[in-house]
Parts: structure tokens; C-alpha cells; sequence
């Protein structure tokens, strides 16, 4: 069965810089330069990521001196799996395009891949 | 270039505190990840990033366009004031009615809002675009309204249409009173009644409201609408947007059938027999109109309860389809034809009988499941 909800092209650039290093925490700036994204479109894409948790978000533990604390982010594991099937080519693993809360909307026609 | 990035800056921080705490953290992340960005346009372009984020992630164009909604009642409601004051009373009889009319349909937009945001009942408007558009355009109808009677009272002059010609003060007041106790009944009844159900609270002030419509029949149309129009589009509301939708969308379809019929060029002279059919085509085109728009809105409804409760409710939402249908075609051909104004209230009683027999018919034959959804309302709706 295909995913509910074809991701974008700027969505999987995303999620592909994000997979390239999965286990480091990746800062907004970072992913605009390597996705080639404006943060106006960036962020949303990490907001719905992390709505459905695919990406942890959090801010930096500690306040450096010299600069305000940076937002970073990385993939869940569940984001990870997404990332590698949807890169693929493959079927998302259950779960993963219903959003957190409990009754999710549901999607025209149109919406679906 | 630096003033500018700083204003941007402080303009984002500004800006990042309409939202909901739960995405106040992502502007705070442009902003405090700005440091990093190259300075000059590129740090500009990253700002006006966040600044676009806030306005996506709070609706803001969509509040925009509903305060410009409002703005243009507002406009609409002062002008409707302004005509009724233009015309001198000694040289229209029933100029004082008109202005009493304008002004009491005025004070139901201002008022009404204000006093059932409290319980719910009439605010805040229901979030997605079809209950802002839907009260928007209503509010402006009723304007619209105001416009036309004191148009059509100028031009008609004594004994026009709307009225019986000058105005009666005891009857005016009379039933601005009556009106006043059915705002005041329900309150003092629980006050009084702590226990007291639904139909001893309503039941009282629905009689005197009767009562009331007899005096003043325009101003408690006008009144009813109003508070119609904010009940239907409420955060509380029982009609759900997409069957608000077909219900409106089919009013607008019920005035222009209306209007193209009476528009017909005909030299029948206007009997009683000829006025009864008429009336009774003027009766049916709303209840026809609105049975398909019941079933439409019947049909958006599943469940898995009991067949009898969901029927019950699909029975319902059909009726009041139906009847949105109705008063939406009934206040649009009005506006358009104030002579119709009988439309006002045939129209919502018209339209519910047909939502009603729409919403049965639809609950006695359920749409069967098609893979992976099922169409309503024009619309294929995935049930995956």
C-alpha cells in the first residue's frame, strides 16, 4: 500500500540531509545550505515533521557566551525508517503520516499520491 | 541594510507571540539561528522567512481577510444608517419606520455577538474559512437589507409595501419591549428556575417573541436572522462547515431560481387563485432545492452507533441544511426584491421540510462504501 501522503520533493531533501548524518543534531542554517531551502519553507517542512513525530526537535542544552541558544534537530527512529522506505521508493511504515493527535483529518482525493 | 535587519528581527520577535506556545518556539528558532546567517540580504531573506512562518502558522491571512469582512458589515451597516437619515420624515411618511428598522437591525450585529459570546452561542466564529465567509456574507445580507427597505420606502412613498405608512410609536415601543423581555426571559427563568429544563427556559420567551412578531414583524425577522447567521457559523454550531457549505450554496441557488421565475415577463392579471399558486411555487422551489441539499449533508454523517441515533441525526442535519438553504435564498431574494419579503419565512420553513425529507431519504438509503472512501458532496472523501 502506498503512504497516505506523497512527500514533497523539498520534504525528502530534508529528510535526506537528515538522514545523512542521523545520529548528530543538525541546526536550521545547516539544512537551509545543504537543502538549498529558504527558511520560510524549511521550517514549516520541520514543524510537520516533527507534528508527526519523524523529528526530534530541542534546543541547545547549554547558552553559549557568544550567541543565543540554536533550535537543532534529528530523526526519530520512526523518521528514519520513513526516510529510508519513502527514499526508496518504498511504503512508509504504519504510523508514520497520521499526525499526534487523536482524530486525523481526513484527505481529499486530490491530497493523495 | 543593518536597521533593517534589526527591525526585521524585532518585528519577528514581536510577531512570534501570536502564536500558540507550542510554535512560538520555531520563530524563536529563525530568529536565534539569524546570528549564523551571512549578514546583508541573505540574513534579511532568513528573517522574512520567519516572518512568513508566523503568518502561515497563525492564520493570519485568514484573520486578515475576516477583519476586512467585518470592516466592510461595518461599512455596509453605517451606510444602511446614513440612507435611512437622509430622507427628511415630512417628506416620507415612513422614513421613522425605516430608521427604526436599520437601527435595530444595526444593534443586533453590534449586540447580539457581544451577548452570546459569553454562552457560546453566537461566538467565536468556527474555524476554517467557509463559517467566517458564510457570516460575513450573511451580516453583510442584512445590511443589504436595511439598504433596501429604506430605498424601497423612499421611492414607494406612503402606504408602500413594508409598512402602514407613518410611524406608531406605541406600537414601536411596544414591541421593542416585547423584544427586550425575550432577551431578558431565559436568564431570569434559570435565575429563578436553577432546575428548569430547555422548554420551560425557551418556551416563555418563544411565546412573547410570537407576540413580538406580531408588532414588529421586519425587526424580529431581521433580529432572527442575525442571530441565525451567528448560531449557524459559532464554534458551537451544530452544522458542520461542509454541510454549512452545501446549505448556503444552495441558498444562493434557491434566490436565483426564485428571481429567474419571477422574472418571467407575464400580463396575467394577479387574482386570488393566481396569487395562491404563486405562493405555492414560491413554496416549493425552496423545498425542492433544499432536499437534495439534505441528502447531501445526510450523507456526510457515519457512525458507528445505533442505526436508529444515526438516522435520527442524519434526519436532523438534513433539516438544518435544509434550512439554511432556505433563509439563504429567502434574505437573497429579499434583498434583491423586497416585495418578497414573505420569503423570509416561507424560505427556512420551506427548506427545512425539504432537508428534513432529503436527510430521511438519505438515512433510508446509506451510500455504500466505496474502496478507500466514499463521494459527498461533490468531493471523494478518503476513509483511509
Amino acid at each position: 500500500m502506498p503512504p497516505r501522503a506523497a512527500l514533497s520533493a523539498q520534504t525528502r531533501a530534508v529528510l535526506a540531509a537528515l538522514a545523512a548524518q542521523p545520529l548528530e543534531w543538525r541546526h536550521g542554517y545547516d539544512l537551509a545550505l545543504e537543502t538549498g531551502l529558504k527558511s520560510g519553507t524549511l521550517y514549516p517542512i520541520l514543524i510537520r515533521l516533527a507534528d508527526r513525530e519523524m523529528v526530534d526537535a530541542c534546543w541547545e542544552a547549554d547558552q553559549p557566551a557568544e550567541r543565543p541558544r540554536r533550535h537543532r534537530y534529528r530523526l526519530t527512529s520512526l523518521g528514519l525508517a520513513a526516510t529510508t522506505a519513502a527514499l526508496a521508493g518504498a511504503p512508509a511504515p504504519a504510523g508514520v503520516t497520521r499526525p499526534r493527535r487523536a482524530a486525523a483529518p481526513r484527505r481529499l482525493a486530490s491530497e493523495r499520491s | 541594510m543593518e536597521r533593517m535587519t534589526r527591525l526585521l528581527a524585532g518585528l519577528l520577535g514581536t510577531t512570534a507571540r501570536v502564536l500558540p506556545p507550542s510554535r512560538r518556539q520555531w520563530a524563536e528558532a529563525i530568529q536565534a539561528e539569524a546570528g549564523q546567517v551571512p549578514a546583508g540580504w541573505r540574513q534579511l531573506h532568513w528573517l522574512a522567512g520567519g516572518l512568513w512562518l508566523v503568518a502561515r502558522e497563525a492564520n493570519m491571512a485568514r484573520k486578515i481577510v475576516y477583519w476586512l469582512g467585518l470592516g466592510v458589515v461595518a461599512a455596509a451597516a453605517a451606510w444602511a444608517i446614513w440612507l435611512s437619515w437622509r430622507t427628511v420624515p415630512a417628506a416620507d411618511p415612513e422614513s421613522v419606520t425605516d430608521r427604526v428598522r436599520v437601527l435595530v437591525g444595526a444593534s443586533a450585529l453590534l449586540v447580539l455577538p457581544w451577548a452570546g459570546r459569553r454562552s457560546g452561542l453566537f461566538g467565536p466564529v468556527g474555524s476554517g474559512i467557509t463559517p467566517r465567509l458564510v457570516r460575513v456574507a450573511g451580516c453583510a445580507a442584512v445590511c443589504g437589507l436595511g439598504v433596501s427597505i429604506v430605498h424601497l420606502d423612499r421611492n414607494a412613498g406612503a402606504g408602500g409595501v413594508l409598512g402602514s405608512g407613518t410611524i406608531s410609536w406605541p406600537r414601536e415601543i411596544a414591541g421593542l419591549v416585547l423584544l427586550g423581555a425575550v432577551a431578558a426571559m431565559p436568564p431570569v427563568i434559570r435565575a429563578l428556575k436553577p432546575q428548569a429544563d430547555a422548554g420551560a427556559v425557551w418556551g416563555p420567551a418563544g411565546v412573547v417573541a410570537l407576540a413580538a412578531f406580531a408588532v414588529l414583524p421586519m425587526q424580529v425577522l431581521t433580529i432572527l436572522y442575525v442571530a441565525g447567521i451567528l448560531a449557524a457559523t459559532s464554534r458551537r454550531s451544530p452544522l458542520p462547515s461542509a454541510a454549512l457549505a452545501i446549505g448556503t450554496i444552495t441558498g444562493l441557488a434557491t434566490g436565483l431560481i426564485i428571481y429567474g421565475v419571477l422574472a418571467i415577463p407575464s400580463d396575467i392579471a394577479l387574482t386570488g387563485g393566481i396569487v395562491l399558486t404563486l405562493f405555492l411555487i414560491l413554496a416549493a422551489i425552496p423545498f425542492l432545492v433544499a432536499a437534495p441539499a439534505g441528502i447531501a449533508a445526510a450523507w456526510l454523517l457515519s457512525g458507528i452507533e445505533d442505526p436508529k441515533a444515526l438516522r435520527a441525526r442524519r434526519v436532523r442535519q438534513g433539516l438544518l441544511a435544509g434550512a439554511t438553504a432556505g433563509a439563504a435564498g429567502g434574505l437573497l431574494i429579499t434583498v434583491s426584491a423586497m416585495g418578497l419579503g414573505i420569503m423570509m419565512i416561507i424560505g427556512p420553513l420551506a427548506g427545512a421540510a425539504g432537508g428534513a425529507f432529503g436527510g430521511a431519504v438519505a438515512a433510508a438509503h446509506p451510500r455504500k462504501s466505496l474502496p478507500g472512501g466514499s463521494w459527498a458532496a461533490g468531493m471523494f472523501v478518503s476513509s483511509r
